[in-house]
């Protein structure tokens, strides 16, 4: 498969989190992005419009994004999610979780922000904030998890009300993933990662913790977690080492696969929404790779619902890998799929847009 | 573009001026200068303090080169000039012409593409409003817009090195002259009425000046009087212009050209356009009549702008050698015609560019007020399609080290400059050794694990430990001991883990409560970063299977413990009470060899360890470093410790040689 273009836009900021605006039946049109390590930091909503100079050069590229609106941040963006089709949580490294209402208009869009919640993240004996490192959703709730080892769980109704604040760990947590109501993971920063009931208090706690394989044994963060969109037992965990690492969540003793992939941290990792048979990873050393079941050899595990992802060493051969984007060279620190189009951004202060993705 | 202008510093604090305002300054990194207040000292100065030494507050200055890069539009130039650097790098020397060039218009584009971003942004409402950024923009739109004119001027004449540089050079002219353009593009929307403006034929001329021969004649032919014999003989005469093309012979391309220019002359003189001033005056300037083109002259602003137009109609295959003649005696001529003018940079850098003195064009373009973004980017260029390499080997300069010492500077400017190191790092690695070495003094603290993944790529291992280390110090002094445990473990440092591990255990012989245990517990093959860290989870694995209940498996590892040889001094105390429950349980759980271990190791490690205590400290000293949080003094319980080995000795014999009973 050839991918029919990829266009790079500088924007001069460097880019945490990227995040298409969910749209239920076209090609969506409008991405958020949320940005880091500048002098002022925001969270920008994007809009495609076609190039002006597509005719007048040879130039196949032709959408340009351009910035409808723009919100600064307090502090670098480390995390975006939609919490439904206009409602976006953002959070930011100073410990606090920020709510946006986005307004799609025919000519300009808008985006505010409705409300922001005290501070989730603190560590104890400073009373310094510490920063917000992930957030994940489930229905209206937001988890988010901080440095000081933290999850906070918070109602996108009422983020000043903390609903739930769990002591998970005394290492700084780098991800979180609901995979279930109820049922969170977290990872730390030693590569732990720990199943946590929202429902209970940090004292009932179940006590169910795996590590994440490693090729020897230096510290190994998780840098990122994802869950199978339709098979919700199935978690892969991206690693610093560059591994991906999948649980199959009714069997903890031990890891369903383990596949060495890229030669940096992953920085983030996610199945396409639509389509569970393709996965995406961004890793810091500049590459954006997309996974594929092989259809033909893996037919026959997918019939009984079995996924190839946890037939262990045989992965690789079920499994086919192509980069979409490689020799970036600066860290890709998020990407987002929506239907046929990719989104991603990074160091490198440009998004890269690529087309016709499957 | 800055002339020629030494800046002036000046204290003026309380302290400076009780000296005579005098001052000293020291480079600092990335490219600061901290002025403080100065008064000279001699050998013959009296080696005392002054008497006024300690009134005045002592003020440090930081003085800072202002820089355009602060304005957000203008960091894409910065960040996307850094992906065509690296490009180039991966090109290396070997590649073709056509690359090159390539890279050279790619860096082109760069400017062009902000200069467009900048003219947006300055009409932005929110830039409208603030006089201070207003004025930046427009700053950085005049150093952007010389700096792609130079550059287009320099690939066309050293990068492409074609051997007929006119055509070119027409579109260089063009693109940095467009008024012209712009209004022949209304005149020509207006049709017939066109000719009735007032500014139609000073259109009509600067278009020829500019060697816009085509426009010219459909402006031309919309002309009222277009019917008339006099414009369709000048149609003719331009339409028939002889151009050059690549690969025609030279030769008869001459002899086609010097007819055509005698055939126009010819019909002038002959008073065929007499009725029509303005279109003889036109014709005259195609033909390469000087009058007119001092004229011309003299409505020019730069003197570059109509050098292509007149080489067109005079000199049409002008060489590049060739250009350098023609262009002296042009600026001459400029110089002449307009004196009240005075010589700015641009002019001066592009006469430079086409004499062929590439040494003082590189000079001038360090004086740019871009960072020096321009000359790096450049003479890395240059350095790598080596075309002027005879040139520079001429000339004494050694450029590769000129690249080299011009890259460094830049780099470690980016790096120094807040948020930009990531760009930095790049040109710092091709600086091999001294890259290195400056990337390890100046990668900043943010961002831990990105900065240690990059580290680690550069195989910059004592930055890495460095990072580790200072985090898990800050970690440690947060309270967090998980967080400083790990991060200890990354940083590989024996001592450092060491001293994590030992304040945990000292802690827990303390107060009975265990740090971080989530950690512990997950240090797995980890452990042996230390042999203190060792002890710690193994005997972290104890309490655990004592807190579970599990007290064979338990005293098995305790015995395991004891017999390690890694238990720590202060230690010991803890270790040996924890062995009391044990001994002292209903159902024997230590059998008789491992009782006799452990009396043997109260005798031999506790009880030389107290007395060394107790002779340093005196008996019941509170300051003893032994601490249990189940006694109130160590030495009371080895007593209690003794009668405990006993009994279980006494009761494990009995058990372990009775025969059972069948």
């Amino acid at each position: 498969m050839s991918f029919a273009n990829v266009s790079t836009h500088y924007i001069s900021e460097k880019v945490s989190q990227v995040r298409w605006l969910p749209e239920e039946l076209q090609q969506s049109e409008r991405f958020v992005t949320g940005s880091w390590d500048m002098d002022q930091n925001f969270v920008r909503l994007w809009r495609l419009q076609s190039n002006q100079y597509a005719t007048a050069t040879d130039s196949d590229v032709d959408q340009i994004p351009r910035c409808m609106d723009k919100v600064r941040m307090e502090d670098d963006v480390t995390a975006m999610e939609f919490v439904d089709k206009d409602t976006l949580a953002v959070s930011c490294a100073d410990g606090h979780l920020s709510v946006f209402n986005v307004h799609r208009a025919v000519e300009e869009d808008q985006m505010q922000r409705t409300s922001r919640s005290g501070r989730l993240h603190c560590f104890q004996r400073s009373q310094e904030p510490a920063p917000c490192t992930d957030l994940s959703t489930y229905g209206t709730d937001i988890a988010t998890a901080g440095e000081d080892g933290c999850v906070s769980i918070v109602s996108v109704e009422n983020v000043r009300q903390v609903k739930r604040q769990i002591e998970a760990d005394s290492m700084a947590l780098f991800s979180i993933c609901y995979i279930s109501q109820q049922e969170l993971v977290t990872a730390n920063r030693m590569g732990v990662i720990r199943v946590l009931d929202g429902r209970v208090a940090t004292e009932a706690q179940p006590k169910a913790t795996f590590m994440v394989a490693s090729r020897d044994d230096k510290s190994n963060f998780v840098s990122s977690l994802a869950k199978h969109p339709m098979q919700q037992h199935i978690l892969l965990c991206g690693s610093e080492e560059g591994s991906i690492t999948v649980w199959d969540m009714r069997n903890l003793s031990y890891p369903a696969s383990y596949l060495s992939a890229h030669k940096s941290p992953i920085n983030e990792i996610g199945f396409h929404q639509k389509d569970p048979s393709k996965l995406f990873t961004a890793a810091e050393g500049g590459e954006v790779w997309m996974w594929s079941e092989n259809k033909v050899l893996g037919s026959d595990y997918t019939k009984d619902g079995h996924s190839p992802w946890l037939s262990g060493d045989r992965v690789r051969s079920l499994v086919d890998v192509e980069g979409v984007l490689s020799n970036i060279r600066k860290s890709i620190n998020s990407f987002d799929v929506h239907r046929s189009r990719l989104v991603c951004g990074g160091d490198t202060e440009a998004v890269y847009l690529v087309d016709n993705i499957v | 573009m800055s002339e020629t202008g030494v800046f002036a510093f000046e204290l003026g604090d309380e302290l400076a001026t009780r000296c005579g305002n005098t001052l000293t300054g020291v480079f600092v990194r990335g490219s600061r200068i901290a002025l403080s207040a100065y008064r000279h000292v001699t050998h013959s100065s009296r080696d005392a303090p002054t008497e006024t030494a300690g009134q005045d507050p002592v003020l440090i200055y930081m003085a800072q080169e202002s820089t355009l890069f602060d304005e957000p539009v203008l960091r894409s130039v910065l960040a996307e000039a850094n992906a065509t650097f690296a490009t180039l790098q991966q090109l290396g020397s070997r590649a073709t012409r056509a690359e090159y060039v390539n890279i050279s218009r790619a860096y082109r584009s760069i400017v062009r593409s902000c200069l467009e971003k900048l003219e947006q942004a300055k009409k932005s409402p929110e830039v409208q409003t603030d006089e201070a950024r207003l004025q930046r923009l427009s700053d950085a739109i005049v150093v952007f817009y010389a700096a792609e004119c130079l550059w287009h001027l320099f690939e066309i004449l050293y990068i492409q090195n074609n051997q007929l540089v006119v055509p070119q050079l027409l579109d260089w002219a063009r693109f940095h002259s467009p008024q012209a353009e712009d209004r022949a593009t209304d005149l020509l929307l207006m049709g017939e009425e066109a000719s009735e403006s007032d500014d139609y034929w000073s259109i009509v001329r600067s278009l020829i000046m500019l060697g816009e021969i085509d426009i010219t004649r459909a402006l031309l032919s919309q002309n009222r009087k277009a019917g008339q014999t006099s414009f369709k003989a000048a149609e003719q005469i331009l339409k028939s212009m002889p151009v050059y093309q690549e690969g025609y012979a030279l030769q008869k391309f001459h002899s086609q050209w010097e007819f055509w220019h005698v055939d126009t002359e010819r019909k002038i003189q002959s008073g065929l356009f007499a009725t029509e001033p303005e279109l003889e005056q036109l014709l005259r300037m195609v033909a390469g009549d000087n009058e007119q083109w001092d004229d011309g002259i003299k409505e020019s602003q730069d003197f570059f702008e109509y050098l292509p137009g007149y080489l067109l109609f005079t000199k049409p295959t002008c060489k590049p050698f060739e250009l350098k003649i023609a262009a002296t005696h042009w600026l001459n001529r400029w110089c002449l015609l307009q004196p009240e003018k005075k010589q700015c940079a641009m002019n001066r850098m592009v006469s430079q560019l086409m004499d062929h003195d590439l040494k003082i064009f590189i000079y001038d373009s360090q004086k740019l007020n871009d960072t020096h973004w321009f000359s790096t980017h450049l003479i890395d260029l240059i350095h790598h399609c080596g075309q002027l390499k005879s040139y520079f080997d001429q000339n004494n300069i050694d450029l590769p080290a000129l690249r080299h010492s011009m890259i460094y500077e830049y780099g470690s400017y980016l790096m120094t400059s807040h948020n930009m190191w990531q760009l930095g790092i790049d040109y710092l690695d091709c600086c091999k050794q001294e890259g290195q070495a400056a990337i390890e003094l100046l990668l900043p603290e943010r961002q831990a694990t990105k900065l240690i993944n990059l580290a680690r790529q550069r195989g910059l291992i004592s930055v890495e430990r460095e990072i580790c280390k200072v985090l898990s110090k800050r970690s440690y002094d947060n309270e967090r001991y998980g967080n400083a445990l790990e991060w200890a473990i990354r940083s590989k440092d024996v001592l450092l883990v060491t001293a994590v591990a030992d304040f945990i255990l000292k802690h827990y012989s303390k107060t009975g409560c265990m740090l971080c245990p989530d950690t512990i517990a997950n240090v797995g093959g980890r452990m042996f970063a230390s042999p203190r860290l060792v002890f710690l989870s193994k005997y972290f694995e104890f309490y655990e299977f004592y807190r579970n209940r599990d007290f064979l498996s338990a005293s098995e590892l305790l015995v395991n413990l004891l017999e390690s040889k890694i238990t720590p001094d202060y230690f010991w105390p803890s270790l040996l009470i924890d062995s009391m429950p044990l001994l002292e349980s209903k159902d024997p759980k230590i059998f008789a060899k491992e009782t006799v271990a452990i009396l043997h190791h109260i005798e031999t490690d506790l009880v030389p360890i107290i007395e060394r205590n107790v002779s340093k400290y005196g008996k019941h000293h509170s300051e003893t470093v032994f601490k249990d949080y189940r006694v109130e003094n160590v030495d009371e319980i080895l007593n209690l410790l003794r009668l405990a080995c006993a009994r279980n000795l006494a009761r494990a014999l009995i058990i372990e040689n009775t025969m059972p009973v069948v």
